[in-house]
């Protein structure tokens, strides 16, 4: 326990001066939602699709960039190995690095609802804890995908590659971003293909009132990419390329 | 004496590539303990065989009394040829990080001041010099008072000041009871620091003993000229 408050600790001073993170899971996001706060202004149901679709690109660039680019990072730099000839083992760097992605992600998620609530009057009008509850599944299923591409991926660069395949077409067009429902029929076809997608619709869902039983599909879907997901990196994880 | 480190008819192939071949050798307690060879000769595949990073397709190894190496690692030290500084990871960042994973660590400030890197405490790993940073890992092997510390090319970067420095330490060590397994490539070095010297090329032993009956047997003048002739003999 000592180790992982330590190794929390520094982790977290690590990825607010390498700021990347910061960026892309934290400024970016409420900067997007105060933008588009001020562009639907009094619109209740547009501010209420918005809100479930921002919080999820803190999910996405935590668990889509920073966990990828820095595990594969660590395994490079073999600091994984390093962790192997201790007492511990890089399964605890690996919890850490996890956790500090979670916060990320956490304090992204609680900055835009306040930004919400706070200045443009946002609501929950479905129940908040399907919504919390939606949302960890969300965190699930994207965080098992970042830990498959850290786990396949046999060099940084790869991963690099990777993380960008899967990062930027799904923050462009799962409706994170841009707005599902204004984009036309062929963009909303290629959007349907992508797990973040669903979160998001899921999402959308419950925060205007709808129950989750209505969901099952998506449900069953992201938690089984979740879960076939980690049993693929768990299988195929490696602390070192060879 | 008891063994504190013995490796018996360990072997390790990658595909058709064979790194080490049937390798036998024993390190006493309180030795200084060389593994030479060139360049891809297996020393850093043997190291990593020893602490089971990499797995021996056969061989025993039995280091502190145990073949489970993984029940030891509180009393080893460990420092590898390549560096695994996370970025942007400050000095006393990465000391705080070792240190958090071992029992009973040394005061990583008294250390880095030994070492002459007390005035870095705050400066960036990656903004240390080579010297300063290979310094730096030779301290984070030596933090968990290890009573067996592996160093794979522990000078390699040091000016000739710094790898006097990090002798004497090392000798000092070595007298409170420390056991040093090591690979250098610089002769000097392994002749005033080993006990015992093990010769390896292609993953075979060609000769080991201490630095003097290498020296001796050879009929060479000093233990570079009977480590070139050795590995010339071999080919």
């Amino acid at each position: 326990m000592k180790s992982f408050v330590t190794l929390l600790k520094i982790e977290i001073k690590l990825s607010l001066r390498e700021f990347s993170g910061v960026l892309f899971g934290v400024i970016v996001p409420v900067g997007l939602m105060l933008l588009l706060g001020v562009l639907y202004g009094d619109d209740m149901t547009r501010i209420q699709q918005a809100v479930p679709a921002v919080i999820s690109i803190g999910i996405c660039s935590s668990g889509l960039m920073g966990i990828p680019l820095t595990v594969s990072n660590y395994r490079s730099k073999k600091l994984l190995k390093r962790f192997q000839v201790t007492p511990t083992s890089p399964l605890l760097l690996l919890s850490v690095q996890f956790v500090t992605n979670l916060i990320i992600a956490l304090i992204s998620s609680a900055l835009v609802i306040l930004a919400a609530v706070v200045f443009f009057d946002y609501t929950l009008v479905g129940s908040l804890f399907s919504f919390v509850l939606l949302y960890f599944l969300v965190v699930f299923s994207i965080y098992g995908i970042g830990l498959l591409i850290a786990s396949v991926s046999n060099s940084i660069n790869t991963a690099n590659l990777l993380c960008s395949i899967i990062y930027f077409p799904m923050f462009f067009l799962s409706g994170a971003t841009i707005p599902y429902e204004i984009m036309p029929k062929l963009l909303q076809n290629i959007s349907n293909v992508m797990p973040l997608t669903h979160g998001i619709k899921i999402l959308k869902g419950i925060s205007m009132g709808r129950s989750m039983n209505e969901f099952t599909f998506p449900i069953g879907m992201l938690l089984s990419i979740g879960v076939v997901c980690i049993i693929i990196s768990v299988k195929v994880f490696k602390y070192d390329y060879e | 004496m008891k063994n504190i480190l013995k490796v018996t008819h360990l072997k390790k192939s990658y595909g058709d590539f064979c790194a080490v071949k049937d390798l036998s050798f024993e390190v006493k307690p309180k030795q200084i303990f060389g593994l030479l060879g060139p360049n891809g000769a297996g020393k850093s595949t043997t190291i990593e065989c020893i602490l089971n990073t990499k797995v021996p397709d056969n061989g025993i190894v039995e280091i502190l009394g145990t073949t489970k190496v993984k029940e030891v690692f509180d009393e080893i030290g460990v420092q590898f040829q390549s560096n695994f500084y996370p970025d942007n990871i400050r000095v006393d960042e990465v000391c705080e990080m070792i240190s958090s994973l071992y029992e009973d660590t040394e005061e990583y400030h008294k250390m880095l001041d030994e070492f002459g890197l007390g005035d870095k405490l705050k400066s960036k790993v990656s903004k240390l010099s080579g010297g300063e940073r290979q310094k730096l890992s030779v301290l984070l092997a030596l933090l968990n008072k290890p009573k067996l510390v592996f160093l794979d090319e522990l000078t390699t970067g040091l000016d000739p000041q710094a790898r006097r420095d990090v002798w004497a330490l090392l000798k000092q060590l070595q007298e409170k009871g420390l056991t040093i397994f090591l690979t250098s490539h610089y002769m000097d070095e392994v002749e005033f620091l080993c006990d015992e010297i093990v010769l390896i090329n292609k993953g075979e032993i060609i000769v080991q003993g201490t630095p003097e009956e290498m020296i001796t047997k050879s009929k060479q003048p000093s233990l570079e000229e009977a480590y070139l002739h050795y590995i010339k003999e071999a080919i």
